[in-house]
């Protein structure tokens, strides 16, 4: 590409205005804030006067399977959200943006993002009215089928998944949206025009262009998801216990910052790595 | 090195807060809905002394005590479990309290009021308010007549009606009441871990707040789990619910909740006046009848209760005291110990 | 695939219908229950207006709710703009690091909440920043910042740069490109970043727990701190009536605001 008027050489200088509020900001409440508590997840105690510096809290992830295998859990737990989000998802944006039009689709839209203006832990709430045994799914069920069925989703794995499922599928409605509304319909139609099949005009155009916002809803709803504790505490009953609600224990359970700030860095580091791990791959589908 | 960071983060703070703060508000630090941010209570506080209640919560012990340590100056009045006092006097977060100004302090009962988890060096650092236990609560609509042991919570009768709080300490001393053991002194740990391994099949889910107990009892999906004295009062008496408390034979785990003045803070004088409204049997009557409360540590204020109300006439009788074993101080390295074994129970990986 | 067949977008119409179902069916819940009598949401249904009167008297929820919406504006306003210019940062130059750029907006996200509050409560505290609605707003617009990044970046990627070049080459300032060509192209996707940044900022609780002070909380705060003993349907009928609003909000900005970009 040629360089012109916006230069991609000297890049930093002409960035920098643009990038420093931003990272200011972060730095300030964000970044200088996570230094401390790297510092703290190296300490052997808070609450000895004296503690020294050690890497034990790294080695306690290593030392007991029980952190491993919840990391494991939660990493599935998140893939496994971000799959259903993308299967419901893709086609809702999709949807919105090339049959609707005008007005109606604005409106819808926003309706379809409005839910997760609410509070989360009133949504989770109203969520076990509707799963529990006698609930409005159960109550349901049986008006509508001829034969009995007990529903009692309540405190079950499913549950959870069927709560993060709403808490974030709306991220990935908005994202898909975004890339696909971006798509000219007229390269659509060119492409039919020039006999190409459907699933051909859906594999070899609206994917690649698509792919943006897949990609930043996924990691919008893979990232949080691997740490959350709230849904799987309230609705996951005996089986809700994640690699989350593992830290919060050190935290709320226990004064054991340092093994918290440690297994949190460990989780960040995994999430970056399969992130990293994921780019070269995408980009080649891509 | 600690320290000092310590020393300077306080300097700082105290900097900060000095500027802020406002005369004649009363910061009260306590569980959400526990006596003290009752509408009625610092309406009347306000009237007497014209101090105005300024009420900020926590949702963990824990949580008290980062508040603590990261707001020196900011509150007046804290609520500690006795358990927990050992840990705030470590860190110099609270300050001695002058008993002679809390008129009502005569009337607690003497064993409580001299703990020496409350009492160091001869100063006193903790008043006690209340006390209740931790035990087994029923929805009476699963029940004839009320269980008399703790093993019912392993009966697979039961299977999936059973609730216990997610708290790995108290989880811990279930274990160790059903296995026969002293809670402050767990001799035999592998015995707990399998009954507690034994009961998690029974278990629907773990509670962690009273409005998780009442609205399973409401939907009647649980039968019995381990609940506080003083909230089975309150779902009973405020809500209607089909609660009723037992208390086995195996015994139960007793807490004691206290006062602290925490370390720096700027209003001492109403700080002792609100301590001693707490304590008073005018403010516990009217808690317990219209809102459901744990035993005042005051006797004076339990004996002003009607004759046949259940902090009274089953708190109080002989028969009950005995089973009770109240909690001790339990250390950091306990606490993870128990923290570890609990998550490993709840995962299966153990 | 588009006009193939009649019926594909009845389909479509269909499904969009199921979806708006399963996003909703909470919420009609949450709002049903605002009007039933039992505070532990038992059935049968008892009609009452009983939690709203009770909502109408409680100072302190309400309170907390202007400050919730306030944070939440505000937050909207400054991640936005922060966000949408270190996008276009990101987008338009090469530079060494920028992958290391790139790489730190995951922490924020990663790092679980409650990670963040405490240390930016210590941070805060030992710097003297303090506790209060603007640590508060602090705290929730570096939370926000990543969404709006992630997503206004993601739109960038659909845009293309000749674009901008062929403005600049005909002339145009930077700062002219930016407003007469860029911003145009992306603003469903600034939007979007600011609809995140204000989802983020309103729903958020572990962070606003930790840096709220008695007098200074948001609504999150008092629900989380309210489900310890007795959620009360009062926060069911709060968060009714913040919904009906934000609808009848949204329904007519969307009557008289483009935003979907359409080209």
């Amino acid at each position: 590409m040629a360089v012109t008027g916006m230069t991609r050489t000297n890049g930093l200088k002409k960035a920098l205005p643009l990038l420093l509020p931003a990272y200011g900001w972060l730095t300030l409440a964000i970044f200088l804030p996570l230094s401390a508590m790297v510092y703290f997840s190296l300490l052997t105690t808070m609450s000895s006067t004296t503690p020294s510096l050690t890497l034990a809290n790294y080695a306690a992830f290593f030392s007991d399977p029980l952190y491993a295998v919840l990391l494991l859990r939660s990493v599935k737990l998140a893939l496994l959200v971000m799959m259903i989000c993308v299967v419901i998802g893709f086609p809702a944006a999709y949807v919105l943006a090339k049959i609707f039009k005008g007005r109606a689709r604005e409106a819808i839209f926003l309706i379809v993002i409005l839910p997760f203006w609410s509070n989360s832990l009133v949504r989770v709430f109203s969520w076990s009215m509707v799963l529990r045994e006698g609930g409005i799914l159960d109550v349901v069920l049986n008006a509508i089928l001829p034969f009995k069925v007990s529903v009692d989703l309540m405190y079950s794995y499913p549950a959870v998944v069927i709560g993060l499922v709403h808490s974030y599928l709306p991220y990935m409605v908005l994202t898909c949206y975004l890339s696909l509304q971006a798509i000219d319909d007229a390269l659509i139609d060119a492409a039919r025009s020039l006999g190409a099949s459907r699933t051909t005009i859906l594999r070899r155009v609206i994917a690649p262009l698509a792919l943006p916002g897949v990609l930043a809803g996924s990691a919008l709803i893979f990232i949080p998801v691997i740490g959350s504790f709230m849904e799987p505490r309230i609705l996951g009953g005996r089986g809700g216990t994640l690699y989350g609600t593992v830290i919060e224990d050190q935290f709320t359970a226990v004064y054991n910052w340092p093994l918290g700030a440690a297994l949190s860095f460990i989780l960040l580091a995994v999430v970056l790595a399969i992130l990293l791990a994921a780019a070269p791959v995408l980009r080649k589908a891509a | 090195m600690m320290k000092k960071t310590t020393a300077i983060l306080v300097g700082l703070g105290l900097l900060l807060t000095a500027t802020t703060a406002m005369a004649k508000d009363l910061h009260v630090l306590n569980w959400k809905g526990y006596g003290t941010d009752e509408p009625f209570a610092t309406k009347a506080f306000e009237a007497m002394t014209g101090d105005k209640v300024v009420n900020d919560f926590f949702n963990s012990e824990q949580e008290m005590l980062t508040k603590l340590r990261t707001n020196p100056g900011l509150y007046d009045v804290v609520m500690i479990n006795a358990a927990f006092m050992q840990q705030a006097l470590e860190e110099k977060l609270v300050q001695p309290i002058d008993i002679k100004t809390i008129e009502n302090y005569k009337d607690i009962d003497a064993a409580k009021a001299t703990s020496t988890m409350l009492n160091v060096d001869g100063k006193t650092y903790g008043v006690p308010w209340t006390w209740g236990l931790t035990t087994i609560a029923i929805n009476e609509k699963a029940f004839d007549t009320p269980p008399t042991s703790i093993k019912e919570m392993w009966n697979p009768d039961h299977k999936g009606r059973v609730t216990i709080r997610d708290d790995a300490v108290e989880a811990i001393q279930l274990g160790a009441l059903a296995t026969g053991q002293n809670i402050n002194d767990i001799k035999d740990i592998d015995a707990v871990k399998t009954s507690l391994a034994a009961l998690l099949p029974n278990i629907r889910t773990f509670w962690s707040s009273e409005n998780d107990w009442n609205q399973m009892v409401a939907s009647n999906q649980i039968d019995l789990g381990t609940y506080w004295s003083g909230s089975a009062g309150r779902a009973k008496t405020k809500f209607k619910l089909p609660v009723a408390l037992a208390i086995p034979k195996e015994g139960a785990v007793g807490w004691l909740d206290t006062f602290a003045i925490p370390q720096g803070a700027k209003n001492v004088e109403g700080a002792e006046r609100f301590i001693d409204y707490m304590l008073s049997p005018d403010f516990y009557t009217k808690w317990d009848e219209t809102v459901g409360a744990p035993v005042s540590a005051n006797a004076r204020a339990v004996a002003a209760l009607p004759a046949d109300s259940f902090n009274r006439k089953v708190m109080g009788a002989p028969a009950v005291a005995d089973r009770i074993q109240f909690q001790e101080p339990i250390t950091d390295a306990q606490r993870e110990d128990y923290l570890k074994l609990w998550q490993s129970l709840k995962v299966g990986t153990n | 695939m588009i006009r193939a067949s009649a019926f594909l977008p009845g389909l479509g119409r269909f499904y969009i219908g199921l979806v708006l179902a399963f996003l909703y069916l909470p919420l009609v819940i949450m709002a049903a229950m605002s009007f039933n009598a039992s505070p532990f949401y038992q059935l049968p249904f008892e009609s009452t207006t009983h939690w709203y009167v009770a909502l109408a008297n409680d100072d302190g929820l309400i309170a907390a709710t202007f400050n919730s919406l306030k944070i939440a504006i505000l937050t909207t306003a400054i991640a936005t703009v922060l966000g949408t210019a270190a996008s276009l940062g990101l987008f338009r130059y090469e530079f060494t690091g920028k992958r290391l750029l790139q790489a730190l907006i995951v922490p924020p996200i990663a790092i679980p909440w409650l990670i963040s509050g405490t240390a930016m409560l210590i941070f805060f505290f030992g710097t003297g920043i303090g506790r209060g609605l603007h640590a508060i707003l602090l705290g929730h617009v570096a939370l926000a910042l990543p969404y709006v990044i992630i997503v206004v970046s993601a739109r960038l990627q659909t845009f293309s740069r000749d674009l901008e070049d062929a403005a600049a080459s005909l002339g145009a300032s930077a700062w002219q490109t930016t407003w007469k060509v860029t911003l145009p192209l992306i603003a469903p996707g600034v939007i979007a970043g600011g609809l995140f940044a204000f989802a983020v900022s309103f729903d958020q609780f572990v962070v606003s727990y930790f840096l709220a002070t008695p007098g200074q909380t948001t609504l999150p705060v008092e629900i989380y701190a309210a489900i310890r003993k007795g959620f009360t349907p009062e926060i069911n009928a709060v968060s009714t009536i913040i919904i009906v609003f934000s609808m009848s909000l949204m329904l007519v900005v969307s009557r008289f605001f483009r935003f979907g970009g359409d080209h």
